[in-house]
Formats: structure tokens, C-alpha cells, sequence
């Protein structure tokens, strides 16, 4: 790994901290899902897990040590190596925005299988039906981002790319 | 008219469907007609451990102590996620540390306050303690 690689990885993993943040006043309304599809695509799956990590890590130091954060290291690498294994299948916008809907509908039920393991089933089932109507609309939200904000950003991206790394 | 647009408002509808859906067949329903609850609020460091019974035709439970506020002493906070009791009896909670645990006839409620219905004969036991 080049020293441009490890700066572009800390890059990408504050556009996501900060890209969070700016939306936390919306609940489940975000633009997490729609940068990681559009960082695999653009700068590859391996890169983009390591911003994962780090994004996954500094939560911890903004929000402290909770179970519900242990997912983020699993959730997020799952949606990289997804979009990875999509994206000779996915030919549009719409495909992604099918992906990142399914994955905001069922983000309670990753994290409702994580806190089973912490406080028992009966929690974690109460714990997903609970937030039910955040992942409504959550998924619904990630559907309407990703149709309308993926196209421009990976043009934007794939520009920025050609520059940085003098391709 | 755009097909992006027209994605969009299928998604919205189907979205309004399945709200109407969640909250037909898996939120909290209340029960209607006259009941007699009973409410307990513990706070061991102050000493109290207070027991007060009322008759309610009201559903939630939220209601009945929204009602009995100042009798009850409580205070509460609205989050994103609804409202949560800040105080009771006029002790007041601290954050960082404390909150009230909710049991109903002694289990552990599983939803938060403004989701759990009142039924007859229930007891409502509001416990402060340490996280």
C-alpha cells in the first residue's frame, strides 16, 4: 500500500464521519450507504473495507463503547463486499438503489442479531420490531438518495481519482 | 414524466402501505373501558416507595401519568424516539448515570413508556436505578 493510498483511506473515512454527522438531525435519513457503494465502486473493495474500519473505530470515540457498534464492523464491510459482488450485475443506478433500499429495511434486524448475542433473544426481537419504522425509513431514504445522488458522485469521484493518482 | 421520479413515488406509496401495515398489526394497542391500575415508584436512596391506585378509562399508560403529573412528581423529556421520564416523586435522574426501569407485574417492560397499555389490574412499578 502506497503512502497516497493510506491518506486517501483517512480522506474518505472523515467524508463519512462528517457526511453522518451533518445528517444526524434526521433520524435514519443518511448518506453513509450511498458513499461506501459509490467509494467500492470508484476506488475498490479492499481500500473501501479499510475506510469502513476506521469509520466503524471512530465512532466509538464520538458516541463511547456500545454493543450496537460492534455491528458497524461487520454491516458495513458486508455492504462493500455486496456492492463488489453486484457490481458486474448492476447495471444502473436503480440496481443500487434496490441494494441500499433491502439494506436499510433489514439494518435493525443485523443489529437485532447482535444485541441477541449481548442480552438474549427476546431483546433483540423486541429490539427489531421496535425499529421497524426507522428502517422503513431508512431503506426508503437510501432508495431516493442512491437513485438520484449516485451517477453525479461517482462522476465527480472517478475525476478526482484521475487526478490524485496522475492516472 | 421522469422514470426516476416515478420510482420515487412508487417507493413512497409502498412505504405509506407498509406504515399503515405496521401500525395496524404491530404497534401497541390499547385497551378501551374502566380499569384499576395500580402505580409503584421506588427510589431506594431517598426512601420512597410509594404506591398509588387509580381507575382509568384511558389506554396508555403514558396518559395516566401525564395525567397524575404533579401528584406522581414527573418530568418528562421528549427524544427523537419519544418521550422518556426525567424525574419522579421530584427526584430528578441523573443522565449520565441513572434512569427509571420499568417493570409490568414485576417483568421487565419491553417497550418504552408511551408504548405500554394499560390493562386492569396491572402494576406499574417505576424503579430508579444505576446504568
Amino acid at each position: 500500500m502506497k503512502s497516497k493510498d493510506i491518506v486517501l483511506i483517512g480522506i474518505l473515512s472523515a467524508t463519512l464521519t462528517a457526511g453522518k454527522l451533518a445528517l444526524s438531525f434526521i433520524p435514519n435519513v443518511e448518506i453513509v450507504t450511498v458513499l461506501f457503494i459509490a467509494y467500492t465502486i470508484v476506488f475498490g473493495y479492499r481500500k473501501t473495507i479499510l475506510v469502513s474500519l476506521v469509520f466503524a473505530t471512530t465512532e466509538i470515540f464520538l458516541y463511547g463503547f456500545n454493543t450496537w457498534l460492534l455491528v458497524y464492523y461487520f454491516i458495513w464491510p458486508f455492504l462493500i463486499l455486496l456492492t463488489e459482488l453486484m457490481k458486474k450485475v448492476i447495471k444502473s443506478e436503480y440496481g443500487y438503489a434496490i441494494l441500499g433500499a433491502i439494506f436499510g429495511y433489514t439494518f435493525g434486524f443485523f443489529f437485532a442479531i447482535g444485541e441477541s448475542f449481548f442480552y438474549g433473544i427476546a431483546y433483540g426481537w423486541t429490539y427489531w420490531i421496535r425499529g421497524l419504522l426507522f428502517d422503513l425509513i431508512h431503506g426508503t431514504s437510501n432508495f431516493i438518495i442512491i437513485l438520484t445522488l449516485l451517477n453525479p458522485l461517482k462522476k465527480l469521484l472517478f475525476k478526482l481519482k484521475k487526478a490524485y493518482y496522475n492516472e | 414524466m421522469n422514470k426516476k421520479i416515478i420510482a420515487i413515488i412508487a417507493v413512497l406509496v409502498l412505504a405509506a402501505l407498509a406504515f399503515v401495515g405496521y401500525k395496524t398489526f404491530l404497534s401497541p394497542k390499547g385497551v378501551e373501558g374502566a380499569k384499576e391500575v395500580t402505580v409503584n415508584i421506588v427510589i431506594e436512596k431517598e426512601g420512597i416507595d410509594e404506591t398509588f391506585t387509580y381507575n382509568t378509562d384511558y389506554e396508555f399508560l403514558i396518559e395516566l401519568l401525564e395525567e397524575n403529573q404533579e401528584e406522581l412528581g414527573i418530568t418528562f423529556e421528549e427524544y427523537d424516539f419519544g418521550k422518556m421520564i426525567t424525574g419522579m416523586m421530584g427526584y430528578t435522574v441523573d443522565p449520565n448515570s441513572e434512569y427509571f426501569h420499568i417493570y409490568v407485574n414485576g417483568e421487565d417492560a419491553t417497550t418504552g413508556v408511551a408504548e405500554i397499555p394499560l390493562n386492569d389490574q396491572d402494576t406499574y412499578t417505576f424503579e430508579l436505578k444505576n446504568f
